[in-house]
């Protein structure tokens, strides 16, 4: 319980909540063909990006990876505009692997680790429900251009925050 | 009621702050307070909403939801060092020309005014893009004064809806008048 605790909290840092609020709007922004298909593949990005935990014998570029994809999901919702489904499924798979590997677990047993990633997709799946839910509750004019605004303070703060690991 | 009072004297005895200082501090908190306590950067932003109010739709729901991204794209080009001069005159002129354009309830095509907002904005971005504080900070830092920067936008535009009544007009455009002052002074090394 406690290794699952942990890889819960362990989810709930800056980078990973800019992609998969990102993400959210996106689901929630977008109709069914592209919403459809999102929390699957996040899932099964998610279980692959756990089972490659074992393969990363260094650190990875996750932290980039989710940056440059929380800024286009961003930019995505910033031109609200019908976008083909498979951009929203890349984007879900992509961020799915990408967390995981930028958080490895830091348990000693087998099973401590797994109850670790297992805690660790419980808060990205229920943040990125909660996320999509609410931009799908956003129906009047003035709460969709909200939803944009969200997505452009998103969109901005990751392209400054990759400006600065690509410039230092 | 009695709380009013009490959130007013705490304003006041806050310790006043300039943005731009070149403090390397991070967290959410600090990139939330980092534009807030820049007198500049605040009338300017503030006036970006303004002016929203007068050009009216669909430039009062556009300039929030652009301005953010070219100011990103300032702040890339200071992080990358790149040269711009007269950083600090362009945010002061911003206010300058900002605060003039609400006070005068200037309505220029659409194009105009986003261009000269997105000229400002890489100004704005470009200070904070020099000070983003490294390490693992710097999202929470950036977050912060995005929105922070945000709601300002949003301010402005939320005092801007005052210009449905007459009255209401006078008193957005004499806050331009102000906004004008504050960066004249910034211009002139008074403030």
């Amino acid at each position: 319980m406690t290794a699952f605790l942990g890889g819960l909290i362990q989810f709930f840092i800056p980078t990973h909540l800019l992609a998969v609020a990102a993400l959210g709007l996106l689901a929630g922004q977008h109709a069914r063909p592209t919403r459809a298909d999102m929390p699957g593949m996040l899932i099964a990005g998610l279980v692959i990006g756990s089972a490659a935990i074992a393969l990363a014998m260094r650190e990875t570029p996750a932290a980039s990876v989710l940056l440059v994809l929380a800024a286009i999901a961003a930019s995505v919702v910033v031109v609200a505009r019908p976008t083909p489904p498979s951009i929203g499924v890349l984007l879900a798979f992509g961020i799915g692997v990408a967390l995981p590997l930028n958080a490895p677990p830091h348990e000693i047993t087998i099973p401590a680790a797994i109850a670790a990633q297992i805690g660790f997709a419980v808060a990205a799946l229920a943040t990125f429900v909660l996320v999509t839910v609410v931009a799908m509750q956003a129906t009047r004019p003035w709460q969709r251009i909200g939803v944009r605004i969200v997505g452009s303070w998103i969109a901005a703060s990751a392209i400054l925050v990759l400006a600065l690991r690509l410039a230092r | 009621m009695g709380r009013l009072p009490i959130v007013f004297a705490a304003l006041l005895l806050a310790t006043p702050a300039l943005a731009h200082t070149g403090e390397g501090t991070g967290g959410f908190l600090a990139g939330l307070a980092h534009p807030v306590f820049g007198p500049d950067h605040v009338v300017a932003m503030i006036a970006v909403g303004l002016w929203g109010a007068f050009l009216g739709q669909p430039a009062i729901f556009l300039l929030p939801i652009v301005f953010p991204l070219v100011m990103a794209f300032g702040g890339v080009l200071g992080i990358l060092g790149a040269p711009l001069p007269a950083v600090e005159t362009g945010i002061a002129s911003s206010a300058i020309v900002l605060g003039v354009m609400v006070a005068l309830a200037a309505r220029p095509p659409l194009w105009i005014a986003a261009v000269l907002v997105g000229a400002f904005a890489i100004f704005h971005g470009y200070a904070h893009g020099r000070e983003l504080p490294d390490g693992a900070n710097a999202v929470a830092f950036s977050a912060g004064f995005v929105i922070a920067t945000g709601l300002l936008h949003l301010t402005g535009i939320a005092f801007g809806l005052l210009t449905r009544w007459p009255a209401g007009r006078l008193a957005v455009r004499g806050a331009g008048g102000v906004v004008a002052l504050v960066g004249l002074a910034y211009l002139g090394g008074l403030a």
